[in-house]
């Protein structure tokens, strides 16, 4: 489609034109039949009344032969304007009575006819009349009868309707210049605050991505267009600023393990060593290694979580069971913490879900309970069916999560305690691998979090798509 | 044993070549596809290190190629894309095992075996290291003829330990032997496992028998 291409003001301008020429066309072209029907009708009410006139003087007055000859001859000729011209003829057609000089313009003859109906003739002088004969009766006996000839110029008629188009013609030609100038300034100013927006709009890129448009004073569209962009706008900065703190943080992570192994193996080349030295440095250095691994392997992790279309292998899963498992692997570490670690799950209670990604999420709660519980605390893993949900709680009382972290526990690298970072613990990616899994399984997770008592984080899954 | 290497990566070649030579293997290596579906025509090879990721030929095409040609070595995938639509296409074409990078040498070198049947596993009813004795049937262990009380777990953990004595096991191939847990966060728990374990097997007798490999995991023998 090229006309796609047009400028909007083009596009506005040309419906606005043509709209406005359309209607200038109808309402003048209605106006100019409406006149010259009028005129017509005027004529003809005008021949209608004269011939009544007549009629009754030779019906009421048959004799008052002055009277009729006043109507006549002389009131005809006294007219200028709307001239008209009458004849009297007897039933022989022998003229009786006509205004002065009828019979050279309209003679008898032009009147053929013409009887009992309204038509038009030109004359011998060029102009056109209105004109018509009628009978009428002489007195009231009904044995004489007379022919009444009558006819009234539309000259006039025709100088105001003649008039009239010039008018019309003019109003159409200057309708035809000022439409478009004044439709184009129309659509420009109704289109300057969409340029406001769009120049707002080029504004902003990523190092001003906290700016925003002015969204009042602008018409309701826009301003509901203005917020629209702004919200989006929102959203953006949100996702860049996660983005930028990921790549920092990210840097950061990498950075520790780089900056060990590199160290190390600069000092440990810069001399002579004994094998076990060597060896010493290796074994250090492979761990640090390890933890990379590790590291990018959360990550590959967490960015195939994210993709919607990444398989998961439902399977139907005894939770307690799934549970039990779980338990039996952290035991040890519970033990040596003396942190009780309890189950409290119906038996038989099995769901369709991915058990391994399934035991990696509840594996990472419990991690981080007996992380933060002292000894004697108390884990729960409570399993429960509500609403045809799962709901999974791994349940601490240990020391609780501030209630100004919370929103912040699924950004990847975000640690409560930054200082246990420092101690070899995880890379503060466990609970966004938990997330990632829940949105695998089309569930979500809610931290409940009570400082100083304990945490609680309930895992949900739908029944239904689980 | 005769194993080919597939790897365009030069340091990644060299330590494979290294590694496997020492753990007793002969190693080609082929930097290529071309050259891969060469040497595996020329000569015979008990199995294949293939990358997914080569020039000229991709890893893909050297696997189809080979197995249209009946060439039925066994093939372990390498791959640094951790995909399982890749898991599964790699399977689907005839792969008999996949790796993803960055592995531990360690697994790689467990799962060749694996799929060589070489495996150091030991499958009697009475395991023997040194003076430790191991009764699978009776789930009993016994070091310098005295009992040693274990609980279930430390038990398996023991066996695994001493089945595939003198190979060291990864603590992630360990909690998933062991506890059935496949995936590898938290292996310090692992750790607290074997601190107990070696608390009951090793620290009552002069000799230790298990051991910690830096970086790696652990390994059960008698040197």
């Amino acid at each position: 489609m090229p006309n796609s291409k047009w400028s909007l003001a083009f596009r506005l301008t040309a419906w606005y034109t043509l709209a406005s020429l359309l209607l200038i066309l109808a309402a003048t072209g209605t106006l100019y039949w409406a006149l010259v029907t009028n005129l017509e009708r005027d004529s003809i009410l005008f021949l209608a009344d004269k011939v009544n006139v007549v009629t009754a003087l030779l019906q009421e007055r048959p004799n008052d032969w002055d009277g009729l000859k006043e109507e006549i001859e002389l009131e005809s000729a006294a007219r200028r304007y709307d001239q008209f011209y009458i004849r009297l003829n007897d039933e022989s057609g022998r003229t009786l009575l006509e205004t002065p000089r009828m019979g050279d313009i309209l003679p008898s003859e032009s009147f053929d006819g013409f009887a009992n109906r309204d038509g038009r003739i030109t004359a011998k002088d060029g102009v056109v009349y209105e004109a018509t004969e009628v009978g009428a009766a002489v007195g009231r006996t009904n044995h004489q009868f007379r022919k009444i000839q009558i006819a009234v110029s539309l000259a006039k008629q025709r100088q105001v309707l003649a008039s009239y188009r010039q008018w019309l013609w003019a109003i159409l030609s200057a309708s035809f210049i000022l439409c478009p100038v004044v439709g184009y300034q129309i659509a420009r100013r109704g289109i300057r605050p969409v340029q406001y927006v769009a120049e707002a709009a080029k504004r902003i890129g990523s190092s001003t991505l906290s700016e925003r448009i002015q969204s009042d004073g602008y018409p309701i569209e826009l301003e509901d267009l203005a917020r629209t962009f702004n919200a989006m706008l929102d959203r953006l900065e949100e996702s860049f600023e996660r983005l930028t703190r990921f790549s920092g943080d990210l840097a950061h992570e990498l950075r520790t393990p780089v900056n060990n192994i590199r160290g190390e193996l600069e000092v440990a080349l810069a001399q002579s060593r004994s094998a076990e030295e060597y060896r010493e440095v290796l074994g250090s250095n492979l761990e640090e290694v390890v933890r990379l691994s590790e590291l990018i392997g959360s990550l590959l992790f967490l960015a195939r979580t994210e993709n919607p279309g990444t398989y998961i292998k439902r399977e139907l899963v005894d939770v307690g069971e799934l549970m039990a498992t779980i338990r039996d692997y952290y035991e040890g570490l519970a033990e040596q913490a003396r942190v009780t670690l309890a189950i409290d799950a119906r038996t038989g209670l099995k769901v369709t879900l991915d058990r391994s990604l399934m035991q990696r999420a509840i594996g990472n709660l419990v991690s981080n309970a007996l992380a933060h519980t002292p000894s004697s605390g108390r884990i729960d893993l409570i399993a429960k069916e509500s609403d045809g949900n799962l709901e999974v709680c791994v349940k601490d009382n240990g020391c609780g999560i501030p209630a100004e972290s919370i929103p912040r526990l699924f950004d990847r690298f975000y640690r409560v305690d930054q200082a246990r970072s420092q101690q070899g613990g995880g890379f503060g990616l466990g609970l966004s691998i938990v997330k990632g899994i829940m949105t695998l399984h089309g569930g979500t997770v809610e931290v409940v979090s009570d400082l100083g008592r304990g945490t609680c984080v309930t895992l949900r899954i739908s029944h239904k798509t689980a | 044993m005769k194993i080919l290497v597939v790897e365009d990566e030069t340091k990644t070649a060299g330590f494979l070549k290294k590694g496997l030579r020492e753990a007793g293997f002969v190693v080609d290596v082929a930097s290529n596809g071309e050259e891969a579906i060469h040497l595996a025509r020329e000569l015979s090879f008990d199995l294949m290190v293939l990358d997914v990721m080569i020039p000229k030929v991709s890893g893909w095409e050297v696997l189809e190629t080979l197995r249209r040609e009946g060439i039925q070595t066994p093939i372990l995938l390498l791959t640094a894309k951790d995909a399982l639509a890749d898991k599964v296409k790699g399977f689907e074409m005839g792969a008999d095992d996949y790796l993803v990078k960055p592995f531990a040498f360690s697994e790689l070198l467990a799962r060749i075996r694996s799929l060589l049947k070489r495996s150091p596993i030991r499958h009697e009813e009475v395991l023997r290291v040194a003076d430790l004795e191991i009764d699978l049937a009776r789930h009993r262990a016994t070091r310098a003829g005295q009992r040693v009380d274990l609980t279930a777990k430390e038990f398996v953990l023991l066996a695994l330990l001493a089945r595939r004595a003198g190979e060291v096991l990864s603590r992630t191939m360990i909690a998933e032997a062991v506890w059935d847990m496949n995936f590898d966060s938290d292996t310090n728990v692992v750790d607290v496992n074997v601190r107990r374990l070696r608390g009951k097997v090793d620290d009552p007798f002069p000799r230790k028998l298990i051991k910690t490999v830096r970086g790696v995991g652990y390994v059960l023998n008698a040197e």
